[in-house]
C-alpha cells in the first residue's frame, strides 16, 4: 500500500514543473526578428503587401478615387450607398469606403515604420541596409501622399508603435508639415535606392524622383517638379524606362513583367490571395453586367461607369479611347452596343464601360475578381506630363514641354503596329494657358481611370467646372468649401478627440 | 523543480495526515447477515452500502441483495444506504439476521447530486444547481447531450446554430451571455474531465448544471459561463443487464415560405422591370431541395459486475439523412466505464470514449450570398421560379435577377463539403482511502480530437468555373492531457459536520492545424482527393498552439445539525495564455444556507416537507485570452513582389503585458421548497452577474498602424440579472396512474454597463452581398445584440411630407427622420429591436397509466426580436419575393404597408424586425410497456414501444420560416452579439419517431 501512496504523490509531482511562459513555435516576435537583410526586405515587403489589399488598391481606395472624379459615375444605381455617397458628394464621416482605406493606409505606414525601425536595429553593411530601408521610406511617403491629398491635416506617425499609450492623444499634423515629411522620405529614398530593381513592384531611384516631381507639382513648386521629372527623363536609359510602344499593352496583365514604362506597380497574380490581401475587384467594378464576352465568368458589376459626356467628349479617332472604353458586350451569344446594355440587366446602364481593367483581367476568378493585373501607380508617361506641365508654368508655351506631350501623342498613334494620324502633334506657338489646358486634358485622357483625375481636380480647383452643369459629370451638390477634402472617419475622431474638428462641412 | 505552490500543497497533505489519526476500538466480533429488498415491490437490491456507524467497516449487498458483515457489540448500528432510497439505521442488538426493506426516497431534496470534485446531498447544497435526469435526455432521439438539454433547466438556453442541420453546433447559454467578445459557452466536465465534449445522451446518467458562483467557483477561471457536469452511466452490482434502444424517425421541414410562382413572379417583375422576359419553367425551389429526412438511432449497452469489478459498455449508432438533399450525418461511438475495487480502500477505474462523426454538408447561412457564393436555402428563396434546374444547353441555370448565383439544386448537389471527426478520450482514476473519512483521488486523462475537412467546388458552379474547380483540405488535431489530484476529508463533531476538499490540477492543451488547397483541375472527378492535380495552389497554412493551466482548488462545507450550511470554495488558476504580469488568478466564493424546514417550528408541518434558503456570492472567470494573445507578433502576410508570392511580415498584434481574464461577480439568492410530503418541489433563484474587465477588442486609433487595429484589453462591463423558477410536482402517485409535471421559467436581463471610452460600437452582421456596414450596436445601458437601423414608417402616400435622402415618390419606403433635420441619413438610425427574450420556459408532463406512458413537452421563448435578412432580401426587388408583394402599393392599392415593387438597397430597417416569441410542442410521445408477466417468460426485464413526434406544433406570429434562428453565430467573436438573426438557415424539422426499448 505504501508503494501506491508514493506512486500517487509522485504522479502529483511529475506534472508540477511549468513556469507558464509561452514559447510560441511558428510565430515571430518583433524584438528578435531582424537578423539579416532578407528579414528587413520581408518587413519592407509587408508594406507593399498591404497596398495590394481589397481595402486599398484592390477596391476601397481606388474605387473612391475613381468615383470622386468626373471620369466615372455610378452605373448600377442599386449599388451600395457608401459608393454613391462618395460619387455624389454626400459623404458622411462613417462612409464605409474611408473606414476601410483609412486604417489600411496606416497599416501600410505601420509596416513601413516597423521596417525602418528594424533597419536601425540591424548591424552590417550600412549601404545595403539603407538600400532596403529606402523602400520602406518610399512606402511611407507614397501612402502619406495619398492621405494628405484626400484628407488634408492628418495624424502623422513615423515610428514603430509598440505601446498604444504613446500615440493615444496625438493631434493632427498640418498638411504642410506632412508634405515636408513626405519630401524628406522621398529624398532619402531617392538617395539610397538603386537605379533599377529586378521588378517594378519595388521602387527604384527613378520612382522616388518621379514621386518627388508629383509632390512638387501638387505643391505648385514647378521648378522642383521640373527638376525631378527632368532628372528621370534625362536618365531614362540608366533607369531602363521608356514609353511602351502600344498603349493597350499597358493594360494586359500577361505583358506586365516586360513593360519598361511603369515606375511602380502594385502586383496581383490572379486567383491567389489571403483574405483581403491579393484581392482586387477593379475589373468587376468597372465591367459590364451580364456580359458574356468570356473575359471572366459572369460579367462585371457596372458600378463605376463614365458618363456619356466622357464618351462624347473624347475624339473617337484617339486609340486611347478604344483601349480605355468598352462599347460593346455579348449577351445571349450576340454582340450588342452599349445603347442596349440595360436591356439585358436590371442593373445595367446604356453607357460605355471602363476597359482598362475589365477587358484583360488575366488569370482571375468570377467576374474578373482576383485578377492578375499589376496596377501601375506611376508610369513614364506621367513623368513626361509632369515635366510638360511644370515647364509650361515656368516658361509658358515651351517647345520642350510641347515635345513631351507629343511623345505621348506619337505613341497613341501606334495601333498595334499600324500608324494612324491621330492624335496630331501639338503645334508650336500655343500660349501658356492653351498649353496648360492641353496638358490637363492630356492627363485626363492618357491617365483616364488610373486614379489620378480626382487629385488633378482638387489640385487645380476645377471642381465647379467638372461637376457644373456643363461638366462631364454634373453634381449640383458639389461644394468647393467642403468637397475637396474627404471627412476623416468619425470613429477615429471619437477614439482620439484631439483629432477634432473634422474637415469643414462634415 | 518544486515551485513554492507545490511545496505548500504537499505540506498541507502532511498536516492532514498527521492530524487525522485513525481510531478504532477493538471489541468482540460477530457476524450479522440478511437481505435488503425494496419496500415497494419486494425485489432484492444489489449494491446497497452497509456500514457500521462510527467505524470504517463497510460492505455492499450481492446480486441477490444478501450481505454479511462483522460487527462488534450489540450497540453497533448498521446504516443501509442506496441511491434513490431513504437510508435506514438498524441497531444490531442481539440479532444475527437483519432483513431490511428500503423505502424509496421520493424527495428530490435528498437526492445526491454531482458537484465539482465530488457529490453532495441535495439538501446540503448551497449553490444553484439544476439536475437533469437520463429519462429527460433520452425522451426523443437527438445527436448530442447538449441538444437534449433544451428546455430542461431554468436559465439554460439551448439552441442550434443552424436549425435542423445534421450535426449543427449547439449553443448553450447559462444565465445569459456573460461576455461580449470572449466565448460564453458553458464549461463541460464529463466524469471529471474538464473541457470534454459530451457523449451521446443515451450514455448519460445525469447532468448537473452549476449556475451560481458557489457551485462554479471551484472551476475558477473557466467557470463564469456556468458549468455542466455530465455523469455517464456506470455498472451496478448485479447480473449483466443488456439494454437495447432503437428508434427510427422521419423528418420534414417545419415550415416553408410562401413565394411567388412563375406566373405571379412574371406579373411582379414586369411591374417594375421594363426588360423582363419570363422563363419557361415553374419551379418550386424549396420543394426541389427539401426531402423527407430520417434518423436511425441505435444503442446497445451491457452493464453489471460484482463486488470487486463493475462495468458499463455501450455502443451507439446514429444515421441521419437531413431534410435537405445531400446533407447527411453518421456517428458511431463506444463508451466503456470500468470500476475496480482493488481492496476495500483502494479503487481504480477507467472511462473511455471513442466517437466518429462523419458529415456531408450543404452550404447554408452563407456569410455572403454574392455572385457564386449563395447558400442552398437562401438561394431556394431568391432564385427565379421561372427557371428550371437545367438550361437549354443542359447546364445548371444561373439566377436571372440580382447577383449571379447558382441554382440551389446545383449548389446542394455539386458542392462537396465533407468532414470526418474522430474523438478518443480516456480518463483513468484511482482513489485511495487513507482513512475511512479521508480519501485521495487522482485522475489522469487524455483526449485527442482529429478532424479532416475536405471541400470541392466543381466547374459546374459559378465560383468553380472561374477558377477551374477549387479543392481544399483542412486537418486539425486537438489534444488534451489533464491530471487532477485531490483529498477529500469528512468529519463529524457532534452536530457539526465538516467536509474538506483540496486539490491540484494540471492541464495541457495543444491544437495543430494545417490547410492546403488548389485550383485549376483537369477534371471534376477527383474532388479534394488529389490536390496535386490542380495547377495553381492556394496558400498552405499550418499552426500550433499550446496552453497550460495549473490550478489549486479547495472547498469547505460546514453543516450544523442539518440546519445551517456554509460553503467556501476557491481556486487559483495559472494559465500560460495570461499576460506576463498577471499569470495567476484567484476565484473565491462563499455561500450560506438555512434548512428552515428542519427547524423545530416546521419539523412537524404537514404542509412543508423541506424549506431551504440559500445565498451565495463569488467570483469566476472567463479565460478566453487566445494562446499567445498577449504577445506582440510579427506575422507572415501574403505578399506578391515581381509576380511571385514573397516573404513579407508585419506587426499584427501589439503586446499587452497586463491583460487579465474576465471576472464575473455573481450574487444569488435562492429557495428550495418541498411541500405535501415532497410531492411538490419548488426552486426559485434570483441572480445578478456583473462581468468586469471584459476582454474587449478595443478599437485602437487606426493610425497606430495595424492591419486589424484592435487590441484585446480589459475594458467594459456587462450585467446579467434574472429570475429562475423550477417546479416539480407529482400530481398523481397512484399505482395505476401517475402524473408528473416539471416546469421551468427564467428571465434574464442583459445590459452593457461600460464600453471603451463610452463609445457605441457598431457591428455588421448582414450578408456580405447586402453591401451594408451596420446592423447592430453595442451601447451603454442597452442589451447586447440590439438591432440598429432606420425606423420604417410605412409606404409614402400622396401628399406626405417626405424627408430628403431616400425615396420620395408615393409607394416608396418612408423612414422616420428622427433628428428632424428634414434629411434621412445615417444620423437617423436607432435601436430597432432587442433579440433577448423576456423569458423562456419549459413544461414537461409525464403520464403513466398502467403500462402506458405519455410525455408532453412544451418549450417557449417570449419577447425576443428577430431581424430577418431573408425577408429583407426577398423584398429588395433583386430576387423572388414572398406572396406579401401581391399586396404591394399601387395607385389603386394605397392602403398597405408593402411598398411598390422596385429594386431597393438592402437597408437594415425596422420593417424586417419581428417579434420572435413562440411556444413549441417539442415532444409528444406515447409509450407502451409489455406487462412483466409476459416478458419475464422470454427473459426480458422491459419491453417498451413508443411513438413520438417532435416540433409538432408551434405557436408564433413570426412571419419567417422558424423563430428558433441563428445566423453568423458560430465563431466566438460574435456569438454573443449576433442574436436573433435569420438568414438562409437550414430549416428546423418536424420528426415522427418510432422507438423500441428492450432490457434483459
Amino acid at each position: 500500500m505504501k508503494n501506491i501512496k508514493l506512486l500517487l504523490i509522485a504522479a502529483l509531482l511529475v506534472v508540477s514543473c511549468s513556469d507558464l511562459e509561452e514559447e510560441p513555435v511558428g510565430i515571430l516576435a518583433p524584438e528578435s526578428f531582424f537578423k539579416t537583410i532578407d528579414d528587413l526586405q520581408a518587413a519592407a515587403n509587408g508594406s507593399f503587401a498591404y497596398m495590394a489589399s481589397e481595402k486599398y488598391w484592390g477596391r476601397k481606395l481606388t474605387l473612391s478615387l475613381l468615383l470622386r472624379g468626373d471620369m466615372a459615375d455610378i452605373g448600377d444605381l442599386g449599388t451600395s450607398g457608401r459608393r454613391r455617397d462618395v460619387n455624389n458628394f454626400e459623404m458622411t464621416d462613417d462612409n464605409g469606403m474611408i473606414t476601410a482605406f483609412w486604417p489600411q493606409s496606416y497599416a501600410i505606414i505601420g509596416a513601413a515604420n516597423q521596417a525602418i525601425a528594424g533597419a536601425e536595429r540591424l548591424d552590417g553593411n550600412q549601404e545595403k541596409i539603407n538600400e532596403v530601408a529606402a523602400q520602406a521610406y518610399f512606402s511611407r511617403a507614397f501612402t502619406y501622399y495619398h492621405l494628405v491629398r484626400i484628407f488634408g491635416d492628418i495624424p502623422y506617425i513615423d515610428m514603430a508603435v509598440a505601446d498604444v499609450s504613446t500615440v493615444d492623444n496625438i493631434s493632427k499634423t498640418p498638411e504642410a508639415e506632412v508634405y515636408e515629411n513626405i519630401i524628406a522620405d522621398l529624398e532619402f529614398a531617392k538617395e539610397m535606392l538603386p537605379d533599377t530593381q529586378p521588378t517594378r513592384s519595388l521602387p527604384s531611384k527613378a520612382t522616388a524622383a518621379a514621386y518627388l516631381a508629383s509632390v512638387y507639382l501638387t505643391l505648385e513648386e514647378y521648378q522642383k517638379a521640373y527638376d525631378e521629372s527632368k532628372y528621370v527623363i534625362d536618365n531614362k536609359g540608366t533607369f531602363n524606362l521608356e514609353l511602351e510602344s502600344d498603349f493597350q499593352n499597358l493594360f494586359i496583365p500577361d505583358n506586365a513583367g516586360a513593360l519598361k514604362e511603369p515606375l511602380f506597380t502594385i502586383d496581383f497574380i490572379g486567383q491567389s490571395r489571403d483574405g483581403d490581401l491579393g484581392q482586387d475587384y477593379l475589373a468587376p467594378l468597372t465591367g459590364i453586367r451580364e456580359d458574356e464576352t468570356g473575359r471572366s465568368e459572369g460579367g462585371g458589376w457596372t458600378v463605376a461607369v463614365p458618363t456619356l459626356n466622357v464618351y462624347d467628349d473624347w475624339n473617337g479617332r484617339d486609340y486611347r479611347k478604344r483601349v480605355s472604353l468598352d462599347t460593346t458586350a455579348i449577351f445571349n451569344g450576340e454582340v450588342h452596343p452599349f445603347t442596349e446594355f440595360a436591356d439585358f440587366s436590371d442593373r445595367g446602364v446604356n453607357r460605355p464601360h471602363i476597359a482598362k481593367y475589365y477587358r484583360y483581367p488575366g488569370v482571375s476568378g468570377s467576374n474578373g475578381r482576383e485578377s492578375s493585373h499589376n496596377f501601375i501607380t506611376m508610369r513614364y508617361a506621367e513623368v513626361l506630363l509632369i515635366a510638360a506641365e511644370s515647364l509650361n508654368e515656368i516658361n509658358g508655351g515651351s517647345s520642350e514641354a510641347i515635345g513631351y506631350i507629343n511623345q505621348l501623342r506619337e505613341r497613341a498613334r501606334n495601333r498595334d503596329g499600324e500608324i494612324a494620324n491621330f492624335p496630331e502633334d501639338v503645334s508650336a506657338g500655343v500660349s501658356q494657358s492653351e498649353l496648360r489646358d492641353i496638358i490637363i486634358r492630356e492627363r485626363r485622357l492618357e491617365l483616364a481611370f488610373e486614379f489620378k483625375r480626382w487629385y488633378d481636380i482638387k489640385r487645380l480647383k476645377i471642381g465647379e467646372q467638372a461637376f457644373g452643369p456643363n461638366g462631364l459629370e454634373p453634381h449640383p451638390n458639389f461644394d468647393p468649401n467642403r468637397d475637396y477634402l474627404f471627412p476623416l472617419p468619425g470613429d477615429e475622431l471619437s477614439r482620439n478627440p484631439n483629432l477634432q474638428p473634422n474637415n469643414p462641412g462634415y | 523543480m518544486f515551485t513554492q505552490r507545490t511545496l505548500k500543497f504537499l505540506s498541507y497533505i502532511f498536516i492532514c495526515l498527521i492530524f487525522i489519526t485513525g481510531y478504532s476500538a477493538q471489541a468482540q466480533q460477530r457476524t450479522v447477515t440478511g437481505k435488503v429488498t425494496s419496500k415497494s415491490d419486494g425485489v432484492p437490491i444489489p449494491g446497497v452500502n452497509i456500514s457500521v456507524a462510527g467505524t470504517s467497516t463497510g460492505i455492499v449487498t450481492d446480486f441477490d441483495g444478501m450481505y454479511s458483515i462483522e460487527v462488534s457489540g450489540s450497540d453497533a448500528v448498521l446504516v443501509f444506504s442506496y441511491l434513490g432510497f431513504l437510508s435506514q439505521r438498524e441497531t444490531v442488538g442481539d440479532r444475527n439476521e437483519i432483513n431490511v426493506a428500503l423505502e424509496e426516497d421520493i424527495s428530490a431534496l435528498n437526492e445526491v447530486v454531482v458537484v465539482g470534485y465530488g457529490t453532495q446531498k441535495k439538501s446540503d447544497i448551497t449553490g444553484a444547481v439544476s439536475s437533469v435526469a437520463s429519462e429527460e435526455l433520452t425522451a426523443f432521439p437527438v445527436l448530442s447531450g447538449e441538444q437534449a438539454l433544451q428546455g430542461r433547466a431554468a436559465g439554460v438556453a439551448v439552441q442550434s446554430n443552424n436549425g435542423g442541420e445534421p450535426g449543427a453546433p449547439i449553443k448553450i447559454r447559462i444565465r445569459g451571455g456573460t461576455s461580449i467578445n470572449a466565448s460564453s459557452d458553458a464549461l463541460v466536465v464529463v466524469d471529471g474531465f474538464v473541457g470534454a465534449s459530451m457523449p451521446p445522451p443515451e450514455d448519460i446518467a445525469s447532468m448537473e448544471v452549476l449556475k451560481d458562483a458557489s457551485a462554479t467557483a471551484i472551476y475558477g477561471s473557466r467557470a463564469s459561463n456556468g458549468v455542466i457536469l455530465v455523469t455517464t452511466k456506470r455498472g451496478q452490482i448485479g447480473k449483466v443487464s443488456i439494454e437495447l434502444n432503437s428508434s427510427y424517425s422521419i423528418q420534414e421541414v417545419n415550415n416553408t415560405l410562401d413565394l411567388l410562382d412563375a406566373d405571379e413572379f412574371a406579373d411582379y417583375r414586369s411591374s417594375y422591370s421594363d426588360d423582363f422576359t419570363p422563363g419557361n419553367a415553374n419551379t418550386d425551389w424549396q420543394d426541389v431541395i427539401y426531402r423527407q429526412g430520417s434518423i436511425a438511432s441505435h444503442q446497445v449497452s451491457f452493464s453489471g459486475g460484482g463486488e470487486s469489478a463493475r462495468y458499463y459498455v455501450s455502443g451507439t449508432f446514429f444515421d441521419q439523412k437531413g431534410a435537405i438533399i445531400n446533407s447527411d450525418l453518421e456517428r458511431f461511438s463506444f463508451l466503456a466505464n470500468i470500476d475496480l475495487d482493488v481492496t476495500d480502500n483502494f479503487k481504480v477505474g477507467l472511462n473511455t470514449f471513442g466517437r466518429r462523426n462523419s458529415t456531408n454538408g450543404v452550404s447554408t447561412q452563407a456569410a455572403s450570398g454574392g455572385a457564386g457564393s449563395a447558400g442552398v436555402v437562401s438561394s431556394a428563396y431568391r432564385f427565379a421560379p421561372d427557371l428550371g434546374i437545367y438550361d437549354a444547353n443542359d447546364e445548371f441555370t444561373i439566377n436571372s435577377l440580382g447577383d449571379d448565383i447558382d441554382n440551389p439544386f446545383a449548389t446542394a448537389t455539386e458542392k462537396v463539403n465533407e468532414r470526418v471527426a474522430d474523438l478518443y478520450r480516456a480518463n483513468f482514476f484511482a482513489e485511495y482511502f487513507l482513512l475511512e473519512n479521508l480519501s485521495f483521488k487522482t485522475t489522469l486523462g487524455f483526449s485527442t480530437y482529429n478532424a479532416l475537412r475536405g471541400t470541392f467546388i466543381p466547374t459546374t458552379l459559378i465560383s468553380g468555373a472561374g477558377v477551374g474547380g477549387e479543392a481544399t483540405v483542412e486537418n486539425s488535431r486537438d489534444t488534451d492531457i489533464i491530471t487532477e489530484n485531490y483529498l477529500t476529508y469528512n468529519e463529524e463533531i457532534g452536530k457539526a459536520e465538516f467536509k474538506f476538499l483540496a486539490g491540484y490540477s494540471y492541464q495541457k492543451s495543444k491544437g495543430e492545424d494545417s490547410f492546403a488547397g488548389a485550383r485549376e483541375f483537369v477534371t471534376n472527378s477527383v474532388s479534394y482527393r488529389n490536390l496535386g492535380g490542380g495547377s495553381t495552389y492556394l496558400k498552405p497554412e499550418s499552426s500550433l498552439t499550446e496552453r497550460e493551466l495549473i490550478s489549486l482548488f479547495g472547498r469547505i462545507n460546514f453543516d450544523w445539525d442539518d440546519r445551517y450550511l456554509l460553503t467556501f470554495t476557491a481556486r487559483r488558476d495559472g494559465s500560460s495564455s495570461f499576460s506576463k504580469n498577471n499569470k495567476y488568478a484567484f476565484f473565491p466564493s462563499g455561500a450560506i444556507g438555512w434548512n428552515m424546514g428542519n427547524e423545530a417550528f416546521l419539523e412537524d408541518s404537514e404542509l412543508i416537507s423541506a424549506w431551504k434558503w440559500r445565498a451565495s456570492y463569488g467570483v469566476t472567470g472567463n479565460p478566453s485570452i487566445p494562446a499567445y494573445g498577449t504577445l506582440a507578433r510579427f506575422s507572415e502576410i501574403y505578399s506578391v513582389i515581381n509576380d511571385e508570392i514573397t516573404n513579407a511580415v508585419a506587426v499584427t498584434v501589439l503586446a499587452n503585458d497586463n491583460l487579465k481574464w474576465e471576472s464575473s461577480y455573481q450574487t444569488d439568492f435562492g429557495v428550495d421548497i418541498a411541500l405535501f410530503k415532497n410531492r411538490l418541489n419548488l426552486t426559485a433563484d434570483y441572480y445578478k452577474i456583473q462581468t468586469k474587465d471584459l476582454l474587449f477588442a478595443r478599437p485602437l486609433p487606426e493610425y497606430v498602424g495595424l492591419a486589424n487595429p484592435y487590441q484585446i484589453q480589459n475594458i467594459g462591463e456587462l450585467e446579467n440579472k434574472g429570475f429562475e423558477f423550477t417546479l416539480f410536482s407529482r400530481n398523481f402517485v397512484g399505482d395505476n396512474f401517475k402524473w408528473n409535471t416539471r416546469f421551468n421559467f427564467a428571465t434574464n436581463k442583459n445590459k452593457v454597463v461600460k464600453l471603451p471610452n463610452g463609445d457605441d460600437i457598431i457591428i455588421d452582421s448582414t450578408p456580405g452581398h447586402f453591401l451594408q456596414d451596420e446592423s447592430q450596436i453595442l451601447r451603454e445601458g442597452e442589451p447586447v445584440g440590439s438591432f440598429y437601423g432606420y425606423v420604417y414608417e410605412g409606404v409614402i402616400q400622396e401628399g406626405d411630407d417626405i424627408p430628403e435622402g431616400f425615396e420620395n415618390e408615393p409607394g416608396g419606403e418612408l423612414f422616420a427622420d428622427l433628428n428632424g433635420d428634414g434629411q434621412i441619413n445615417s444620423d437617423d438610425k436607432t435601436i430597432i429591436g432587442d433579440p433577448n427574450p423576456d423569458y423562456t420556459a419549459g413544461l414537461n408532463n409525464e403520464f403513466l397509466y398502467k403500462n402506458f406512458d405519455m410525455n408532453l413537452f412544451f418549450q417557449a421563448s417570449v419577447g425576443g426580436d428577430i431581424l430577418n435578412y431573408t425577408l429583407l432580401e426577398l423584398a429588395s426587388g433583386d430576387s423572388n419575393a414572398t406572396t406579401d408583394v401581391l399586396n404591394a402599393y399601387t395607385p389603386s392599392n394605397t392602403n398597405t404597408n408593402i411598398p411598390a415593387a422596385a429594386v431597393r438597397e438592402k437597408r437594415v430597417t425596422s420593417r424586417y424586425v419581428y417579434d420572435g416569441s413562440y411556444i413549441r410542442l417539442k415532444n409528444l410521445s406515447v409509450g407502451y410497456s409489455l406487462p412483466n408477466d409476459i416478458i419475464e417468460r422470454f427473459g426480458f426485464q422491459k419491453v417498451r414501444f413508443s411513438l413520438s413526434g417532435q416540433n409538432l406544433l408551434t405557436f408564433t406570429d413570426y412571419p419567417g420560416v422558424d423563430p428558433e434562428v441563428n445566423y453568423r453565430n458560430n465563431n466566438n467573436e460574435r456569438s454573443n452579439t449576433n442574436l436573433g438573426l435569420d438568414y438562409g438557415s437550414y430549416p428546423n424539422v418536424k420528426s415522427y419517431t418510432l422507438g423500441v426499448n428492450l432490457k434483459f
